[in-house]
Order: structure tokens, then C-alpha cells, then sequence
């Protein structure tokens, strides 16, 4: 099996910044746009994710798989949950409205009379959706592509995680190429003994059970192997004294400006949403108007 | 012989790395199974690997479990390129940290009580795991509870302990035999 990182350098301005201050922007960006339904800040939010994205400088090659699944979401929460069922608007918008779709709709042939009732309130928070999740997205999406995975350690030490757990997530990283190279010896010296997991007979139990061949060898293989990277931590002293770490990370003018434009959204969000109450969800005369 | 008890909380040089191996074994076999997505379900995959972080929060700790759930789930997607879902992460680490509680209760994996212990673990896990994850889309992405039960809890939670009541059994059995060779615990 064929494991590899989605990041490569593209000499990007999102390549420039500390991965630090990009998870604090990133979370920043997260609590904020969550406190809003109302679209004009939406759009803000929306319009602020896109230039974010676009410092990535990826390809839509690269990234439409990570983006079949994210569609694969906002299908299931604004087209199935918001406009077909109204389920998504539910506490957010306000019941009623006005009635863009007839509130009975009768199949064709089958002759099946289906109450969908669509609304234009659910219809412009469906935009709002879109928006809010949308931007979400962008955000959080590019980071697989664009942050390197061996600054992870450092990264979330730097942020305030202790040694250990910081350290745990470097070893585990380190140990992704072994046991998936481990998982295919096993696959295979299994399928020698006529093991055949894409078997498609039997029931989604019998399925699952067929995994446990592959299962158990690999992980107590690891188990067992872990003993030795275990001693030779402790023989080098491990958790003794303070860590130091081969990719340090220095903060640059540019980093200190995007933590203190994440901490001014932050709390301008929250003196805008909380303070203010300019974050509520309502419907603009002019998109009420496109349907008179 | 007085049986010693084992501190669940304990984190030290032995529990870094299970809970490095817990999360790089979770990675690798989500990675391999991400591609099978539950129909109509959003951001819910079938991933026979969430019994991963069950077994390692039940043989290593409630720490360990959680690690191996959360950094594993953040790596799976990371390898596979969906981006940084936190909630779903923080789901992922509870659904290792509740059977991890149950740790101090085990000494014998294979015995029936033990295999019984660690059912209810995976329930109780997923149950939470995937309770936080799902409740935190109506905060993430506005929808209702009708949506978050009927649209992520249930197809997550289901496919999550049908997979761990399967396969957690089958780790512990296979673990006792391991723990009796080698005479660690």
C-alpha cells in the first residue's frame, strides 16, 4: 500500500507562515464565523476563506478529492436537510414564511402527494449555509496540502501542549510508512494462504469479521515492536528534561500581524454577534422581492 | 499473590508510544477504508479501524485511547487529504477515551467478564464519541437536532459499534495470548 503526505512545497505565501499562527487564525476564523447566520458577515467570512485558500496556490487536481467529500456534506446539510426537508433551518429561521414551491406536490404517474413547502426564508439560509460552511471548509481543507507534517510536533508544542503529547504525534507520524508497509506484507502473506478480502459474499457481519485476519497480526505486531522503541526512549532519556526539536519554528513579522488580525476577528465577532446582536439570520427585502 | 492495580492515567515513556502506535495503526487502516462512504450520511465513513482506539484506550488507558483516536483520526484525514475536522477529531478521541476508563477493571482480556466490560465500552464510547461530534454540526453547520441525530449519530454510532462489538473481542483474545507470553501487562 502506497502511503504518502498530501504536502509538497509550492513556494507559497501560505509556505511562509508559521504553522502556529496558522492554527490560531484557523480556529479564530472557526468561532467566529460560527457566531453568525446573518449573510453580510457571512460573505465577509466567505470572501476572507477564498483569498486564504488561494495563498495555498493548490490545484484542483489535487485537492478534488478532499473536496468530493466535503460536497458530499454540504449535500447532505443544505440540499437534503435545508431546502428538501427543512429539517437543516429548524430553529434559525423563523416558521411560516413565504411559500415558493407548492405546499402540495403530487409525483407524476405514481400519483404520491409530497408536502414540501419551500420557503424563500429557507432558501436564502440555505446561501447562508453555503457560505458559512463553504468558507469552514476552505480553511480547513488546505492544511493537509499545504502545512508540513514534520513541523507537527514542534507545531503543537508551540502552542502549548506538553512534550510528551506533542511527541506522540511526531512518533506516530514516523510510524505511518512502517505499518503500512507491515499491513501489506500481512495482506499479502495472507491472500498466499487464500485469504480473500474483497470476497463480496455474506452479510456486513461476516464482512467486518474478515478484517480480523489482517487485523490482529498487524496490530500485535506493533504492539509487541513498540517494547523495543519504548527501551531505547528510555535509555536516551526520554521525558527527563525539556525537549528541543530538529524543525524549529520562528515567528516572522507577518505571523505576529495574522494572530493579531485572528484576535481582532475574534473579539469583533463576539462584540458583533454577543454585544451587538448583529448576528441573527434574516431575509433581505430584495431576495424576498425576486419571488412576488 | 496480590494482583497489583493498574493506574489508567499513567502516561509516560511505554504509554507515548502505544499511543503513537494506537494512532498511526488508526491512520493507516482509516486511510484504507475512508473510500467507503455511507450513503446519504454526512462525513460518515464505514471504518472497521475505530475499534483501534476502543483496544488501545481498554489495554492502555483512557489517555492512550484518546490519543489514538484524535491524533489517528486527524492523520487518516490528513493521509487522505479531507482536511481538519476538529469536532469530528475530539468524537473520534472520546470514542478511545471511555472504553480507557474501563482499563482498571481489566487484568484477564480473555475472560468472559472482560469480554462483556469491553461490549459495553464500545457502546458507551460510541455512544459519547460520536453524541459530541454529531451535536457539535448544530453548532458548526446550523442544522437541527432531527438532522444531527438522523444524518450523523445514527449512521456513525451503528456503524462504529457494529464494528467495535465485532472486532474488540477478537483484539482482546488475541492480546491475552500476547500478555501471557511475554508476562507484560
Amino acid at each position: 500500500m502506497l502511503i504518502s503526505w498530501r504536502y509538497k512545497y509550492r513556494n507559497s505565501i501560505m509556505d511562509k507562515i508559521d504553522p502556529r499562527a496558522r492554527w490560531i487564525f484557523s480556529f479564530a476564523f472557526l468561532l467566529s464565523a460560527t457566531m453568525f447566520w446573518n449573510a453580510s458577515f457571512l460573505f465577509i467570512f466567505f470572501t476572507l476563506a477564498v483569498i486564504w485558500y488561494s495563498f495555498g496556490k493548490t490545484k484542483w487536481k489535487e485537492t478534488r478529492h478532499g473536496w468530493f467529500l466535503v460536497s458530499i456534506m454540504l449535500f447532505s446539510m443544505i440540499v437534503i436537510n435545508t431546502i428538501i426537508t427543512g429539517g437543516g433551518a429548524g430553529g434559525v429561521v423563523p416558521p411560516g414564511g413565504r411559500v415558493i414551491w407548492p405546499q402540495q406536490f403530487t409525483v407524476p404517474l405514481l400519483n404520491w402527494e409530497i408536502n414540501f413547502g419551500l420557503t424563500v426564508e429557507r432558501l436564502w439560509f440555505s446561501l447562508c449555509q453555503l457560505m458559512r460552511l463553504g468558507g469552514i471548509s476552505l480553511i480547513f481543507l488546505l492544511i493537509p496540502y499545504t502545512m508540513d507534517s514534520r513541523a507537527y510536533g514542534a507545531t503543537f508544542h508551540g502552542l502549548g501542549m506538553p512534550d510528551s503529547v506533542a511527541y506522540t504525534m511526531e512518533l506516530a507520524i514516523r510510524f505511518i510508512p512502517t505499518l503500512a508497509r507491515d499491513l501489506s506484507v500481512t495482506l499479502d502473506a495472507q491472500k498466499a494462504r487464500g485469504y480473500e478480502i474483497e470476497k463480496v459474499k455474506g452479510g456486513i457481519f461476516k464482512k467486518i469479521a474478515r478484517i480480523a485476519p489482517l487485523l490482529v497480526p498487524v496490530t500485535m505486531n506493533a504492539i509487541i515492536g513498540s517494547e523495543d522503541v519504548a527501551n531505547a526512549m528510555d535509555l536516551r532519556c526520554f521525558g527527563q528534561a525539556k525537549r528541543t526539536w530538529i524543525y524549529p519554528l520562528e515567528y516572522h513579522w507577518w505571523d505576529y500581524f495574522l494572530i493579531g488580525f485572528s484576535a481582532l476577528m475574534l473579539v469583533g465577532s463576539i462584540i458583533a454577534a454577543h454585544v451587538l446582536n448583529l448576528g441573527g439570520f434574516w431575509t433581505p427585502e430584495w431576495f424576498l422581492n425576486l419571488f412576488v | 499473590m496480590e494482583e497489583k492495580k493498574k493506574s489508567i492515567w499513567k502516561f509516560g515513556t511505554r504509554e507515548v508510544v502505544f499511543a503513537a502506535i494506537g494512532a498511526a495503526l488508526y491512520a493507516v487502516l482509516g486511510y484504507a477504508t475512508n473510500m467507503l462512504q455511507l450513503p446519504g450520511a454526512g462525513n460518515v465513513s464505514i471504518r472497521p479501524a475505530v475499534v483501534i482506539p476502543m483496544f488501545f484506550g481498554i489495554a492502555f488507558g483512557p489517555i492512550v485511547g484518546f490519543i489514538s483516536g484524535f491524533v489517528g483520526n486527524i492523520l487518516a484525514d490528513l493521509l487522505s487529504g479531507w482536511g481538519f475536522w476538529f469536532w469530528w477529531d475530539l468524537g473520534n478521541g472520546l470514542m478511545g477515551l471511555v472504553p480507557g476508563l474501563f482499563a482498571g477493571m481489566i487484568v484477564d482480556y480473555k475472560a468472559v467478564k472482560s469480554l462483556l466490560l469491553g461490549e459495553l465500552s464500545v457502546i458507551l464510547g460510541s455512544g459519547v464519541g460520536m453524541g459530541v461530534a454529531s451535536l457539535s454540526e448544530m453548532w458548526v453547520s446550523g442544522a437541527d437536532m432531527n438532522t444531527v441525530i438522523f444524518a450523523n449519530f445514527i449512521p456513525s454510532f451503528v456503524s462504529n459499534i457494529v464494528n467495535g462489538l465485532i472486532l474488540l473481542p477478537i483484539l482482546m483474545v488475541a492480546y491475552a495470548a500476547v500478555v501471557q507470553r511475554s508476562g507484560r501487562s
